[in-house]
C-alpha cells in the first residue's frame, strides 16, 4: 500500500493539497448541526449515482417510458436502485431545507459568506427542479397529473404564462415532446448547472472556512477603529487558534452519512418506488396530489380564488424566492446569535411554521385518492347511509370532518353543533352563498339521511 | 500605453493585451454558440401560440387535434344531461402522429344544440367528473364546480370551462379545435 500510494504521490504531487484540505484549522464550536451540508451532498452524490444507474434502462418516450420503470423494477437490484433514487430525492428536498434553516439561524451567511449563501439558495432551486423534472419520467398517472398541475401553476404568471408553459411542455400539448425535454433538463441541464453551482458553493465554503457557531460575547474584544473585514479576520483567526484540525470534524459527517444511506436502503427495500397506473390523459376519477414536498403549494391554492388568484400566487412565489436569494444583503449587521435577533429569528419561525402546518394539512387532510370519512363507532343506520351519501357525493373534497378533506368550504366536524337540521338542509339544497353548488339532485331519502349525519357531528 | 514591466521582467501591457483578447474571444465563441443552442432548446417559449395576459388564464389542454371529428347525432344526447365521450382523433406531439381517444362532456342545451366541453377545471387542469347530486361539474383538486352550461359555480377556477367548436351536419354534430377566445 505505503508503495504504490507514494508511487501514485511522485506522479500526482497530490499529498500537499491533501494535508492542506484535512489539517487546516476549523472553528472548535462545530458539531452535528454542520452536518447537514456535508449530508446534503452526500445525497447528491447518491443521486447522481442511482440516476446514471437508471438511465442505461430507461427510455424517454410516452410509448416505452411505463414499461421500461416495470422493466427496471423487475431487473436484480432495479427495484433498489429505482427506491433509493426516490426515497433519496424526498430526504435531499428534506435535508437541503434543514440545511439552510441552520445556516440562516446559525447567521452563516453574513459576511464573508454571502455569496455563498446566494449560490446554496440556487442549488435550492435546482435540487427543486431536479424533483419536478424527475417526476414525470415513469409517466404514470401521479407523474402526468403533477406535470399537469405544474405546468399550469407557470401557465398562470401573468404575461410569460403562455411562453413559459409552452417552454416547459415543447409546445401546447403534454406528451411525447414534454417527456423527452424533462429527461434532457433532468439529466443534462440540472446536473451541468449543478455541478459548477456546488463546485462554487464548496470552493467558497473550502476558502472561507466554516463559519464558527454565533457566540453571544465573541472570542477576543472588539477592537475599535476596524474595517469590517479587519475585525472578521481578527476574530476569525482567534477562532481557528482556539479550534481543531479539519479531520477531527469529519467522524460526525461520515455517521450521519451512514445513518441516511441506512434509512435510504431500508425505505428502497421494504417500500421500493412507487407506482401508480401509466398515464391515462382521459381518466375522469384520478385525484391529482403533488409529492409531499411541493404539498404546502398545492396546499395554499385553496386560499385563494377569483381572477387575481394567478397574480397573487405569482407574486407570493416570486418575492418568496427573491427575498430567499437576498437574505444576506437584507439580514445583515454584525450580530449572529439567534438572540440577539429576534425579528430574524420570529419570522423565520412563521415561515417555518407555515411550511410544515401547510404540509401537515396536505398530508392529513388531502390523502391521495378521493377522501373518505370512516364511520364512528355508535352510529345509527340513517347516520351511516347518509355518511356513504356524503363520501359518494365527495363532499370532503370541499368540507373538512375531524382533520379529513379540503378546505374549500367550511368544516363540518361541529355541523350538528353549529347549525339546525333545517338550515343544513336549506344549505345543501339552495346554498345562500354562491360558493357551493346546490345539491337539488339527490332523493328525499338521500337528503334525509345526509342532514341526520350531518347533524349528528357534534 | 507605457511600457510596465513585472518583477520577472516580462511586459504587462503585453500580458494584459493577451488576457483580454482572451476574454473577448471565449465570450464571442461562447455567444456564437450559445445562438443555436439556447435558441433551439427555447423555441417553444419564443414561439408559443398562447396569446400573452396580463391576468394570465392559460390552462392548456394536453391533447389537441385540429380535424373536424364526428361525435354522433344531435339526437344521441338527452336534453341538458351531460354525456361523457371519448372520440378517437388525429393528434400531432412532435414527431408523433397518432389516432388517440380525447375526452369530451357533450350537453345538448336546446333541441338543436350541442355544447361540447374540454373536461377539465380551468384553474389547475385537474379532471373533471360530473356530481348529479350537485348537477354540477366538479373538481377533486380546489374544489372548483362548474354548471352543465360550463358557468363556474364556486371555488378558485378564473373562468368558465373550455369549449369546442361545433358544427351539425344533417344532424351529426362534429368538433373542431377549442373555441379561440378560451385558449
Amino acid at each position: 500500500m505505503g508503495r504504490i500510494r507514494s508511487w501514485l504521490d511522485e506522479r500526482l504531487d497530490v499529498s500537499p493539497l491533501v494535508s492542506g484540505f484535512l489539517d487546516r484549522k476549523v472553528p472548535g464550536n462545530i458539531g452535528w448541526f454542520q452536518t447537514l451540508g456535508s449530508a446534503t451532498l452526500f445525497l447528491l452524490i447518491v443521486q447522481i449515482v442511482t440516476g446514471i444507474a437508471l438511465s442505461m434502462s430507461y427510455v424517454p418516450s410516452p410509448d416505452h417510458a411505463y414499461d421500461s420503470i416495470l422493466y427496471i423494477d423487475q431487473t436484480p437490484f432495479g427495484g433498489a436502485v429505482r427506491g433509493i433514487h426516490h426515497w433519496s430525492a424526498g430526504l435531499l428536498v428534506l435535508l437541503i431545507g434543514l440545511h439552510t434553516l441552520r445556516v440562516f439561524v446559525w447567521g452563516a451567511h453574513r459576511y464573508p459568506r454571502e455569496l455563498t449563501w446566494v449560490v446554496g439558495a440556487g442549488l435550492f432551486f435546482v435540487v427543486l427542479g431536479f424533483a419536478f423534472t424527475g417526476y414525470l419520467l415513469p409517466w404514470d398517472q401521479k407523474a402526468y397529473w403533477a406535470t399537469v398541475v405544474g405546468t399550469n401553476i407557470a401557465g398562470s404568471a401573468p404575461i410569460v404564462g403562455g411562453a413559459m408553459l409552452e417552454l416547459l411542455r415543447g409546445g401546447q400539448q403534454l406528451g411525447a415532446v414534454t417527456l423527452a425535454r424533462f429527461y434532457g433538463i433532468h439529466v443534462w441541464v440540472l446536473p451541468a448547472i449543478l455541478f459548477l453551482l456546488v463546485g462554487i458553493h464548496m470552493f467558497a465554503v473550502i476558502r472561507q472556512g466554516i463559519a464558527a457557531s454565533p457566540r453571544r460575547k465573541p472570542l477576543v474584544d472588539p477592537e475599535p477603529g476596524l474595517s469590517r473585514r479587519e475585525a472578521y479576520e481578527r476574530e476569525y483567526a482567534a477562532e481557528k487558534q482556539a479550534g481543531k484540525p479539519f479531520w477531527a470534524a469529519l467522524m460526525k459527517d461520515a455517521i450521519v452519512a451512514a445513518v441516511l444511506l441506512a434509512v435510504v436502503g431500508v425505505l428502497a427495500v421494504s417500500q421500493g418506488a412507487p407506482l401508480d397506473p401509466p398515464a391515462n390523459p382521459n381518466s375522469t376519477d384520478y385525484v391529482p396530489r403533488p409529492e409531499w414536498y411541493f404539498l404546502d403549494m398545492f396546499q395554499l391554492l385553496w386560499y385563494f380564488t377569483g381572477s387575481l388568484e394567478p397574480l397573487l400566487i405569482f407574486l407570493i412565489f416570486t418575492f418568496g424566492a427573491t427575498v430567499f436569494i437576498l437574505v444576506p444583503f437584507i439580514d445583515r449587521g454584525r450580530a449572529r446569535h439567534p438572540r440577539q435577533r429576534p425579528v430574524a429569528m420570529g419570522l423565520t419561525a412563521v415561515v417555518v411554521a407555515g411550511i410544515v402546518g401547510l404540509t401537515w394539512l396536505g398530508v392529513a387532510g388531502t390523502p391521495a385518492g378521493v377522501v373518505v370519512i370512516p364511520p364512528t363507532e355508535g352510529m345509527t343506520q340513517p347516520q351511516l347511509d347518509g355518511l356513504s351519501v356524503f363520501n359518494d357525493q365527495k363532499c370532503a373534497t370541499c368540507h373538512e370532518i375531524h382533520g379529513l378533506g379540503g378546505h374549500a368550504g367550511p368544516g363540518l366536524s361541529r355541523a350538528g353543533f353549529r347549525w339546525s337540521p333545517e338550515d343544513i338542509r336549506t344549505q345543501i339544497v339552495t346554498p345562500k352563498n354562491d360558493e357551493m353548488p346546490a345539491y337539488d339532485g339527490l332523493t328525499s331519502k338521500q337528503l334525509d339521511d345526509l342532514v341526520a349525519f350531518l347533524s349528528s357531528l357534534k | 500605453m507605457t511600457d510596465q514591466q513585472a518583477p520577472d521582467g516580462s511586459d504587462l501591457s503585453r500580458r494584459r493585451f493577451i488576457v483580454r483578447t482572451m476574454v473577448v474571444l471565449g465570450g464571442a465563441i461562447a455567444a456564437l454558440l450559445a445562438i443555436p443552442v439556447v435558441g433551439f432548446a427555447t423555441a417553444p417559449g419564443w414561439q408559443a401560440k398562447t396569446t400573452p395576459k396580463l391576468l394570465s388564464t392559460t390552462v392548456a389542454p394536453t391533447l389537441r387535434s385540429n380535424d373536424w371529428t364526428s361525435i354522433g347525432r344531435v339526437v344521441d344526447f338527452e336534453v341538458g344531461v351531460p354525456k361523457y365521450l371519448e372520440v378517437e382523433r388525429n393528434i400531432v406531439d412532435g414527431w408523433v402522429t397518432e389516432i388517440a381517444p380525447i375526452g369530451i362532456q357533450v350537453v345538448r342545451s336546446t333541441d338543436t344544440d350541442v355544447v361540447v366541453f374540454d373536461p377539465h377545471c380551468t384553474h389547475l387542469g385537474c379532471p373533471l367528473a360530473w356530481s348529479t347530486g350537485a348537477e354540477a361539474f366538479v373538481c377533486p383538486c380546489h374544489g372548483g364546480s362548474f354548471k352543465s352550461t360550463g358557468e363556474v359555480v364556486s371555488g378558485p377556477p378564473p373562468r368558465p370551462m373550455l369549449r369546442y367548436e361545433t358544427r351539425t351536419e344533417g344532424g351529426e354534430v362534429l368538433i373542431g379545435t377549442f373555441i379561440a377566445d378560451a385558449v
